[in-house]
């Protein structure tokens, strides 16, 4: 080092430790004067000979001890105590000049303190920096194995790492994302099924709408926000956070707690006529990934107040029988839907259903992977939906005020294929209301499309909707709520006999021909005239 | 130890790590209500299996048989999980039966007791036993054994003699490798509590990252290849996890010890591959296996390669030599329901029960797996730690076939300023103190 430095880092040493009274430790030399510790040790060695004497010096003393030969000791003594700790030590031990400082410490962990500082302050420096407490530089040692990454923590550059995934996500997300749709969709959910594990994230919201997408990518730090539920936004669109994919989302959150709430999301008609999309939720049992749930509104309905609604589905896939270790959501305040809209919602549902033919057929994840539940929007915005399901666990829990409208769409989708594009408007009616929904059967001359509701044997309510005629379900005038099945078939047999067609992942159009095979426990037919295919399966 | 002489920086040893933590992962298990007779069942199968394949050499003319086949007077060999009946041990529905008051928790002592007598059990039935060969202060529930003797008239089973698993099969390590390479292991480290001296955690890091000491200490340093932090590496306050909603003070107050930590753990990772695992202080779960502490609370120290957020119980095998070890609470838990002089001893009987933690569920806290039982030992580690106890110790003992295992205690940091090296090449250990002292 240069004399001149030298002696400068000499006066500015003084200065601290005399004007300031700081303490200076080797470490804090170094960092401060960017020299190696070796060299900042050196430093101060010479400044105590030089001007040590109206200072405290404290000595770092490291060596085998005498006393027990198998401890390797290392001592921090300050100038007077140390010939006696010499002693204490077998043989040769190394003296070092730890810090300098204007009197004693009475509590060692002063030294401490003023380090401590200046790491903490290295170390908040944003992560893209690299400085001298990151990579250790000053350190007599040196590990060139040791790499350092960052951007892919779960830390950091959220915004950036927002729109990768979010484009990521766009092409690879199999959810029935609004990927596909260029309108703007409000839409987001995060979609368990697109990913788990995927450091994609799923949570893509591929239609940034009004901006009011959150953020909460697959990224970890970005889950956190994801239960935020968010307000309004303009259109009224229910901004949904959907739980992270399966992976790190509900590892953070406990598998547990990923339970499907009993917040089966059931669309509150009255919503659904204001002109917010609602998003559906659906808890997918079987699926491995979270699905998310929101409560959707319909559109048209006045304007409610929109709710998301998180629906973590548990991980395994086949699970009716796991159990969710956390609590259980609270009821989702649901408005109830009036008659009235009920039936201006189900031919409304049943329009926009039928409009969906034409829609573009909307991508789904298949089904294992169906996560997020396609949203029906009454008000045919365009709409991602991923699957609808719909799970409670109480009859209880639902609500009158809950209503079930009829995903037709959804539900009637039976093909996971195809991410949804179409919109589709979702009603749900009330369980309670089994005339309505025969009312609502009534209400289409062809091909209608029923609710049914039942408790299955977990005591969850399901909805289904069912295409009447084709399957010849029978429109149940029990009252149950429904729980839409989710689309893992092999549920199926919790179920019994009455196969209850787990909805797929919400296809669109071709409703006609689904396979809606939705079994009707007790459902008597619509129409006496059609017989029910189902009756030949009558469950055991 | 090679010295670079070009920028006079020595270079540090490298060590090829390879992670052995799968089994204690619970990713993947499913939780369908289930309590622990399947990973009693599991347990019984596993060991009994190995044990009856173990009977030709023991006992090869007497026939096995299960309790419920059990007849009088005739001499037979029945395996199964031994049940210790004990007096004081703590019961959920005694607590429950008195008053909802402010007890105070159970104390960590010992609740052991002259009357407390062992139960062999199997899925067909129990036999109490009788025996001076059966200690009841040496064995605890949850250990398959195979026992020798015969039924009295009593309904008992007199036994004659035990058989435990003993240790399980052991690869030889690679002998000799010529270079001196150290694993440090500390525990306890007890950030943010107050009677943890930060000045003395600090001490070593600097210590372990070579800014500490000469060129001699540094060349010491810079063979550590590997850092264990085998749990309890912080402590949050008590009084602010009472359930009540927290002031913001009181939110930034929760996080500041693992901020401090990382911050330090950032800087040993830095320099030097490092292995976290969770302990009972520790802000992840508390039914063993533990899992690993998640990396966002280690925002900074995630970063690095070298950070490794590991599991409890731990294993992992390095430069080939094979570790095993815990947090601690499996021996804590043994140490409260059997008798040892040393925490050693408890160390050994694991390893000759061939099962980490035989206490886990009945009072240690653990997942209820239904198809296995992770803690059993397959295969016998070279190095067998246990942290958060109150004094540094180490042994070697040796099994029948063999085997030759380290047993290490670590003590807990943050009351002893101990740590322990271990080097790789012998499997010697010695201590690594830090003070400081002021007064004269």
């Amino acid at each position: 080092m240069a004399e001149t430095t030298a002696l400068g880092i000499e006066d500015e040493i003084h200065s601290f430790v005399s004007d300031r009274l700081q303490v200076i430790s080797y470490k804090w030399l170094s960092r401060n004067f960017l020299v190696s510790s070796n060299a900042a040790k050196r430093l101060l060695e010479e400044f105590v000979e030089k001007h040590g004497d109206g200072l405290a010096v404290i000595y770092s003393l490291s060596g085998w001890l005498k006393s027990n030969p198998t401890t390797y000791h290392i001592r921090l003594v300050p100038s007077h105590m140390l010939p006696d700790a010499k002693e204490e030590f077998d043989g040769k031990c190394s003296v070092q000049v730890y810090s300098i400082q204007a009197c004693l410490p009475k509590d060692p962990a002063t030294l401490w303190n003023h380090e401590f500082v200046q790491a903490e302050d290295l170390f908040k420096q944003p992560s893209t920096l690299d400085n001298c407490l990151r990579d250790n530089r000053f350190c007599g040692v040196s590990n060139s194995f040791v790499k350092r990454t960052v951007g892919e923590t779960p830390l950091g550059s959220g915004s950036i790492q927002v729109k990768s995934t979010r484009v990521s996500g766009l092409s690879s997300c199999s959810i029935p994302q609004a990927t596909a749709d260029p309108r703007s969709i409000q839409k987001n959910y995060q979609n368990a099924g697109s990913n788990p594990g995927a450091q994609s994230p799923n949570t893509a919201k591929p239609v940034k709408t009004e901006g009011n997408v959150k953020p909460d990518l697959a990224q970890v730090a970005e889950k956190e926000k994801v239960p935020r539920p968010l307000p309004n936004n303009k259109n009224g669109q229910n901004n949904k956070n959907s739980s992270g994919s399966g992976g790190s989302l509900a590892s953070m959150w406990g598998r547990a707690s990923a339970k499907p709430k009993p917040d089966a999301c059931l669309v509150q008609a009255e919503k659904a006529r204001q002109g917010s999309s609602a998003e559906h939720e659906i808890s997918d049992d079987d699926d491995d990934d979270k699905a998310f749930s929101a409560r959707r509104t319909s559109n048209g309905e006045g304007s409610r107040k929109r709710r998301a609604v998180f629906n973590y589905s548990d991980e395994e896939d086949e699970d009716d029988n796991a159990i969710s270790l956390g609590s259980p959501d609270p009821p989702k305040k649901s408005v109830p839907c009036s008659k009235e809209s009920l039936n201006a919602s189900t031919s409304e549902c049943n329009l926009s259903f039928e409009e969906e033919k034409s829609k573009p057929k909307i991508e789904e994840e298949k089904e294992g992977d169906v996560k997020a539940k396609p949203k029906v929007k009454e008000e045919k915005e365009s709409d991602v939906k991923s699957k609808p399901k719909v799970k409670e666990e109480k009859e209880s829990e639902l609500k009158a005020n809950q209503h079930l409208g009829e995903n037709i769409a959804t539900v009637s989708n039976d093909k996971k294929a195809g991410s949804l594009t179409s919109e589709k408007t979702l009603c749900h009616v009330t369980e309670k209301d089994a005339s309505k929904k025969n009312t609502m059967a009534n209400d289409v001359p062809k091909r209608r499309k029923v609710v049914k509701t039942r408790i299955d044997e977990k005591g969850r309510e399901v909805t289904e909707v069912v295409w009447e005629g084709e399957e010849q379900d029978s429109k149940s005038n029990n009252n149950n709520s429904a729980k839409i099945a989710d689309n893992n078939t092999a549920s199926n047999a919790i179920n019994g006999p009455p196969a209850v067609r787990k909805l797929p992942a919400v296809g669109n159009a071709a409703p006609a021909n689904q396979a809606w095979k939705a079994g009707n426990k007790k459902a008597a037919t619509k129409d006496p005239k059609q017989g029910n295919l189902f009756s030949f399966f009558k469950k055991a | 130890m090679e010295v670079d002489s070009e920028n006079g920086l020595l270079q540090r040893k490298q060590a090829t790590y390879q992670s052995l933590d799968e089994t204690f992962l619970i990713a993947k298990e499913t939780y369908k209500g289930q309590q622990y007779s399947q990973i009693y069942f599991a347990r019984l199968h596993l060991m009994r299996t190995m044990l009856y394949s173990l009977l030709p050499t023991w006992k090869p003319h007497l026939p096995s048989c299960t309790v419920l086949g059990l007849e009088q007077g005739k001499e037979c060999v029945i395996v199964g999980t031994l049940y210790k009946h004990m007096k004081l041990k703590p019961s959920v529905l005694d607590e429950y039966s008195k008053e909802r008051s402010a007890s105070p928790l159970v104390q960590p002592c010992n609740f052991l007791h002259s009357d407390d007598y062992l139960v062999l059990e199997d899925e067909s039935g129990r036999v109490k036993l009788r025996g001076a060969l059966l200690l009841p202060s040496i064995y605890v529930t949850g250990i398959v054994v195979a026992l020798h003797g015969k039924e009295t008239g009593a309904g008992d089973f007199e036994v004659e003699d035990l058989l435990e698993a003993g240790l399980p099969h052991q690869i030889d390590r690679p002998l000799n490798s010529g270079e001196d390479k150290f694993v440090v292991f500390v525990s306890g480290l007890s950030v943010g509590s107050t009677s943890a001296n930060p000045l003395h955690f600090q001490l070593f890091v600097d210590h372990i990252t070579g800014h500490l000491g000469d060129e001699k200490e540094q060349g010491m340093a810079a063979q550590i290849v590997q850092v264990v932090i085998a749990g309890n590496s912080v402590e949050i306050g008590r009084g602010l996890l009472n359930g009540q909603n927290l002031g913001s003070k009181d939110q930034s107050k929760l996080s500041e010890p693992i901020k401090e930590l990382d911050i330090l753990m950032s800087q040993i990772a830095a320099g030097i591959p490092v292995d976290i695992m969770p302990g009972e202080a520790d802000p992840a779960n508390f039914a063993l296996p533990q899992q690993p502490l998640h990396r966002c609370l280690f925002p900074g120290s995630a970063a690095f390669n070298t950070f490794r957020s590991c599991t409890n119980p731990h294993s992992f095998e390095l430069d080939d030599v094979r570790f095993l070890g815990t947090s601690g609470q499996n021996i804590d838990d043994l140490a409260k329901y059997s008798d040892a002089t040393c925490k050693l001893e408890f160390l050994e009987r694991t390893l000759r029960w061939r099962h980490i933690a035989p206490t886990a569920p009945n009072t240690l806290g653990c997942y209820p797996f239904t198809d296995r039982d992770p803690f059993f030992i397959e295969m016998c580690p070279h190095v067998y730690f246990v942290g958060n106890q109150e004094k540094f110790d180490t042994s070697v003992i040796k099994g029948s076939d063999g085997q030759v295992v380290r047993l290490v205690c670590i003590p807990k940091f943050a009351e002893t300023g101990t740590a322990v090296m271990l080097n790789l090449r012998n499997l010697e250990c010695h201590a690594l103190t830090f003070g400081s002292q002021f007064d004269s």
